[in-house]
């Protein structure tokens, strides 16, 4: 009888309790919307995955001695697989549209205003009983404005593990969420008028300027900010193996073996952080209402620069672009190709929106940089 | 520390922040100019130096004069005996 109990005791029945259950729906939860819904499905798969793994009961994966334990400290508590996939990032950006029209950047720098107010708001947020966000949780849940998963997780595993598991899950469920969140934005801020401007062609690239350029980007980043080398070196890095043409077999390998695989820890690990008594906090509302108010504003802070520049500049600028320069690279750029698509049928904005597109994943892996060095 | 201070600090960061990204971004821009400048110069001068290669090839593949003469002098001397 005793080696009945036993046996009951062992069994995952006799274990379950109500959060850990609840925890276990919410993977569930991102399964279905990574297979149903499509969205962010490479990530969400692993993600939602590793929530159920880790609070299955007794089997221990996300406590010391575990799989998922040690996938979490080998690969995030470290830093290394953000880095890893930053570089395989770096290698599939092509900046030929930024670098032939680099005023594009200020857009990208306009778009971190999201980051910015965030951290503010996160602060506002303790003046409601059962938030206490430090500077550094505020930090990190401020970056998810960024819209740059990689940025966030590395920014939340230095200044607030503790909060990685609902930041990652904000970042990227926010991400997936650019063509519902940014159109409404996007066309309350700007006529008619404003969304059918058409841009100039722009004007072919060489190669070399293509080579040279990550080379630039990195000789700055070490002269003037050198907290932010470990994510733009890497990102530099991966770029120069796809534009320097002599090391194919490396860049294809970044491009898809290492960073799928690194995809998949990644994923794993971040869910391992979805345990319940982390996630089923008061302060995951709020970081999920933050990440929300995070990317509105940077899609608004995107689109009102552009504005400014298109009165001030010889060339015309359609505001709309603006809003790519929160990152989420390609997804923001398609999204403002639809919508100038929707004004005028015959202006393809893809090509002029991933300038600033990519200058939002420099513009958030600097402000990622400035974050780390004032306040970590 | 109370929340009044953390504000502070938070607009400050803010702040310093915005101004570091786009200053930051500024000087790349301007990076970036002087990039493009320097690319269409290091364009320019090998397309010249392509073009000198060409002429010089052009020239050193023409025949030389003496051949030139030899081979008319042996014509003519060929049509005037047949």
């Amino acid at each position: 009888m005793e080696g009945l109990i036993n046996l009951w005791q062992a069994t995952g029945l006799a274990n379950f309790t109500w959060p850990a259950l609840c925890m276990m729906a919410v993977g569930c939860g991102l399964l279905y919307l990574a297979i149903a819904k499509g969205f962010e499905p490479l990530l969400l798969v692993p993600i939602g995955f590793g929530a159920i793994l880790t609070n299955i009961p007794v089997a221990g994966l996300g406590d010391p001695g575990g799989l998922l334990y040690y996938v979490y400290y080998i690969g995030i508590d470290s830093g290394v697989f953000p880095l890893l996939i930053f570089m395989g990032v770096g290698a599939m950006t092509d900046f030929s549209a930024l670098i032939a029209n680099p005023k594009m950047l200020l857009l990208g720098a306009a778009a971190q205003f999201g980051i910015f107010a965030t951290l503010f708001g996160a602060i506002l947020l303790n003046f409601i009983p059962g938030f206490e966000f430090t500077l550094q949780d505020a930090s990190a849940i401020a970056i998810i404005g960024g819209a740059d998963g990689p940025t966030a997780i590395f920014l939340a595993s230095k200044l607030a593990p503790e909060l990685l598991g609902a930041i990652a899950v904000a970042a990227y469920s926010y991400m997936a969420l650019v063509p519902i969140i940014q159109p409404p934005i996007m066309k309350a801020l700007t006529t008619k008028e404003e969304r059918q401007i058409a841009m100039p062609q722009l004007r072919h690239v060489s190669k070399t300027e293509k080579i040279l350029f990550p080379l630039a980007v990195l000789g700055l980043t070490i002269l003037f900010l050198p907290a932010a080398t470990p994510l733009v070196g890497m990102f530099c890095l991966g770029n120069l193996m796809k534009e320097c043409g002599v090391v194919d077999r490396l860049s294809k390998t970044v491009q898809n073996e290492l960073i799928n695989i690194t995809t998949i820890f990644l994923g794993l690990a971040v869910g391992s952080k979805l345990a319940a008594d982390q996630f089923l906090t008061i302060e995951t509302l709020g970081i999920l209402a933050l990440g929300a108010v995070a990317f509105g504003i940077g899609t608004g802070t995107g689109v009102l620069m552009a504005k400014t520049m298109n009165r001030f500049s010889n060339t015309p600028i359609n505001p709309l672009v603006g809003a790519a320069g929160v990152s989420a690279v390609p997804m923001a750029a398609r999204v403002v190709n639809k919508v100038g698509l929707e004004s005028n049928p015959h202006n393809f904005l893809l090509m002029h929106a991933m300038g600033p597109n990519v200058a939002g994943v420099l513009g958030s892996a600097v402000a990622a940089g400035i974050l780390l060095a004032l306040v970590g | 520390m109370d929340i009044g201070a953390q504000l502070l600090q938070a607009g400050n960061l803010m702040l310093t922040g915005m101004v570091g990204v786009f200053l930051f971004l500024s000087i790349l821009i301007f990076a970036m100019r002087l990039l493009a400048n320097f690319a269409a110069q290091l364009k320019e001068a090998e397309s010249s130096t392509s073009r000198q290669k060409i002429a010089k090839t052009a020239s050193s593949q023409g025949v030389p004069q003496a051949h030139i003469a030899a081979i008319s002098a042996a014509v003519a001397t060929y049509r005037k005996n047949n």
